[in-house]
């Protein structure tokens, strides 16, 4: 069972199971550096720690959960949207099973942790337990270690595709400056040193030289681990968010006599702010907290990311043609390869793991490209098409939906006939009586006043 | 119910006449006391208080208060088809849709029969106070309607001047000036020619000619017309009816702007 535990963000710390220092006794000021609540592995071992290590992506630091035995676990940050406002309630053990109420993230999140029931108040001696203001939940899940040597294997930039073979140790020398803790663990536990090169070897070339082997990075088989990793991801079928997004609407076949489908254009706009959000989000999350940290929105947005390469390339297809049976396949292996590329690897590598990836024997890309490629076109077509239609039934729509509106106008244009019958009634006097100057002539009622007795 | 029977039609037709190029809809408010009228103009700066009183019917009867709105245009047109000695009878229920008017003539044994529909008018009503003016001045109807309808040609307001000489009225256009000046003539053989100045004070006041010379439409109801003046307080034009009614027209004088 993984347990939870908050714990302040003093990450170099070993994490021993619930402890924690900041009692809380009626009404305490708020913590400036509140606890944070995470499920973490269970069974792992007493040296499990918070390091700090560059986040192959960003290149930001970010923390991770690292067990001797185990590995590396990145850190996902689940929090509730920002408009719902929540928090958690964190009470000691006993309390747990009979009422345990966070006030927090999805009902989802609080079930997990009454099964996880590990939960931990933060302070045993504070009776009514802790309140966390935040709503976030950290949850640690494993993460190829590959990973986060990637960037010590990737060339620095773009250009300088020269690689050379190193040994083990020159490549972790490169990741020392931005990632100080890989080196002490390196040193720390030898285990690690046997799983990294264990690791290298699958996604390297290799040369023994002696008796220390050299890798250099092979970008064929890299992706070849990438793809195995995403059609893993994809054997279950992918997260129902992400199918929705980027297979089902991507596929989708545009109906053209009726003018009525998803708005490309709306699509594509949105997913380009999301990236927005998430770049954002990251940035500044980075720096605050462990590891790739996404708040349900921008778990979201991530995805979207992905769906932004993919949609460029992908998200189009769709005559009012049948969609060939592998193609849903092949896009969900691409979208999740996608999200893999722009989650997990350093962006000097996604172009040339891009460009492999279009001439990859084992999948067939190019079919699906195709398809892709029709369905823009026809969802373009469809989508200028609608622009037309759009405005007129949009228009129509406005005027039968708002009917308080349209008698208040019926209302407005009886008033008026009116007042033109009325004013073509008048006779001659009245109306050359409207042309005079009245200037300088008080209203009779300045004169006689309202309730006076009337005059006999 | 009302009822009230007019000997003559005429007299209506005349009131009618004189005021709907003032007003187009008004309330004929009709009490035991007689029919009472009160109405301003679009603009507000005149008003037209009329009082038909019960002696000036035989019979009348009104059982109960009754506002009857009426558009002018429409009463003019079916009073229009009244001969001028015809009798006319008003009718009314208590709570009406329509007004009735019968008009019977009184050497043949034609009678004619109209409905108006009635309107509901939502009209301010003023409670104007008896006042003493300044300067009352009576004078012929045609006299006042001629000196209007001469200095409307010249200008678009004309002021009043009245002391013990006698009363002026002057104008200022833009082709020129024009000025009447009338002083107190008694005449026995033919007093409808008299021009009676009752002065307490020296007046001086200016008005819109265009509202004078439509007051001037009445001119046909009597023989006289009274001009009550006190400074900064509307003019009265007053129409003498038989059996004390009365047609009254205020109109507010300009203020400020010399012209």
């Amino acid at each position: 069972m993984a347990r939870t535990r908050s714990k302040p963000a003093t990450k170099a710390k070993a994490s021993t199971p619930g402890t924690a220092e900041s009692a809380t006794k009626a009404f305490p000021a708020s913590v400036e550096n509140p606890p944070k609540l995470f499920v973490l592995p269970k069974d792992t071992s007493k040296d499990a720690r918070i390091v700090t290590l560059e986040n192959p992506a960003t290149g930001m630091p970010s923390r991770y959960f690292f067990c001797p035995d185990r590995g590396f676990y990145e850190f996902t940050r689940i929090a509730a949207p920002k408009r719902e406002s929540r928090s958690w309630l964190i009470t000691s053990e006993k309390r747990l099973d009979d009422a345990e109420k966070k006030t927090d993230a999805e009902e989802e999140k609080n079930k997990k942790k009454k099964k996880e029931e590990e939960e931990e108040a933060e302070e045993e001696e504070a009776p009514g337990g802790y309140i966390t203001k935040s709503s976030d939940l950290f949850i640690a899940t494993p993460i190829d270690m590959l990973f986060l040597i990637l960037p010590a294997l990737a060339p620095k930039s773009a250009k300088d595709t020269k690689q050379l073979f190193l040994c083990l140790d020159d490549h972790m020398d490169k990741l020392s400056s931005s990632s100080p803790h890989l080196k002490v663990l390196l040193s720390q536990y030898p285990s690690i040193r046997t799983m990294l090169s264990k690791r290298l070897t699958a996604c390297c070339d290799i040369v023994d030289a002696g008796d220390e082997t050299m890798f250099r990075l092979s970008h064929a088989k890299l992706l070849s681990l990438l793809l195995t990793k995403a059609s893993r991801m994809c054997a279950k079928g992918l997260p129902p968010s992400l199918e929705e997004k980027f297979i089902k609407t991507a596929l989708s076949v545009p109906i053209m006599t009726i003018a009525r489908e998803e708005s490309n254009l709306s699509t594509m706009s949105t997913s380009t702010t999301t990236t927005k959000t998430t770049t954002i989000t990251d940035n500044s999350q980075a720096s605050t907290t462990p590891s790739t940290t996404f708040d349900s929105q921008s778990s979201t947005a991530t995805t979207s990311t992905t769906a932004t390469n993919i949609s460029t390339e992908e998200i189009q297809e769709k005559p009012s043609l049948e969609t060939p049976p592998e193609i849903p396949h092949l896009l969900r292996l691409r979208t999740a390869l996608t999200y893999l590329l722009t989650t997990y690897l350093p962006s000097p590598l996604r172009a040339p793991l891009q460009t492999l990836l279009t001439s990859t024997p084992t999948h067939d890309f190019a079919s699906l490209d195709a398809h892709l490629a029709t369905l823009t076109k026809l969802k373009s077509e469809a989508f200028a098409l609608r622009s037309i239609s759009d405005n007129i039934s949009r228009k129509r729509g406005f005027e039968e939906g708002d009917e308080e509106r349209m008698a208040e106008r019926e209302e407005k244009k009886r008033k008026k006939e009116d007042e033109e019958k009325r004013k073509k009634a008048e006779s001659r006097g009245v109306k050359q009586l409207r042309k005079v100057d009245t200037s300088g002539m008080k209203k009779l009622s300045s004169f006689f006043g309202k309730p006076a007795v009337k005059k006999t | 119910m009302l009822e009230a029977r007019l000997e003559q039609a005429n007299l209506l037709k005349k009131v009618v006449d004189a005021i709907k190029d003032l007003v187009q809809d008004c309330n004929f408010d009709c009490n035991d006391s007689g029919i009472a009228l009160q109405a301003m103009d679009n603009s507000h700066v005149a008003l037209v208080s009329m009082m038909l009183r019960s002696e000036a019917f035989s019979p009348f009867r009104c059982d109960r208060n009754i506002a009857l709105g009426i558009n002018l245009g429409s009463l003019t047109k079916v009073l229009r088809a009244a001969a001028t000695d015809d009798i006319l009878t008003l009718k009314a229920e208590d709570a009406p849709d329509v007004v009735n008017l019968v008009f019977e003539s009184p050497s043949t044994d034609r009678i004619s029969e109209y409905d108006i529909k009635l309107m509901d008018i939502d009209q301010e009503h003023l409670g104007i106070p008896e006042t003493e003016y300044a300067a009352t001045i009576s004078l012929p109807a045609s006299e006042f309607q001629r000196i209007c309808r001469d200095l409307s040609a010249l200008s678009e307001s004309v002021s009043i001047e009245c002391s013990k000489e006698g009363v002026k009225f002057n104008c200022q256009g833009d082709i020129g000036s024009g000025s009447i000046h009338l002083r107190p003539h008694t005449n026995v053989d033919k007093p409808d020619t008299n021009v009676e100045i009752d002065l307490t004070e020296p007046v001086s006041l200016t008005f819109s000619l265009k509202y004078l010379v439509n007051f001037c439409k009445a001119s046909g109801l009597s023989d006289q017309v009274k001009l009550c003046l006190s400074n900064e307080v509307p003019l009265l034009v007053e129409y003498t009816l038989q059996t004390n009614s009365y047609l009254r027209f205020y109109l507010a004088p300009k203020i400020g702007d010399e012209e």
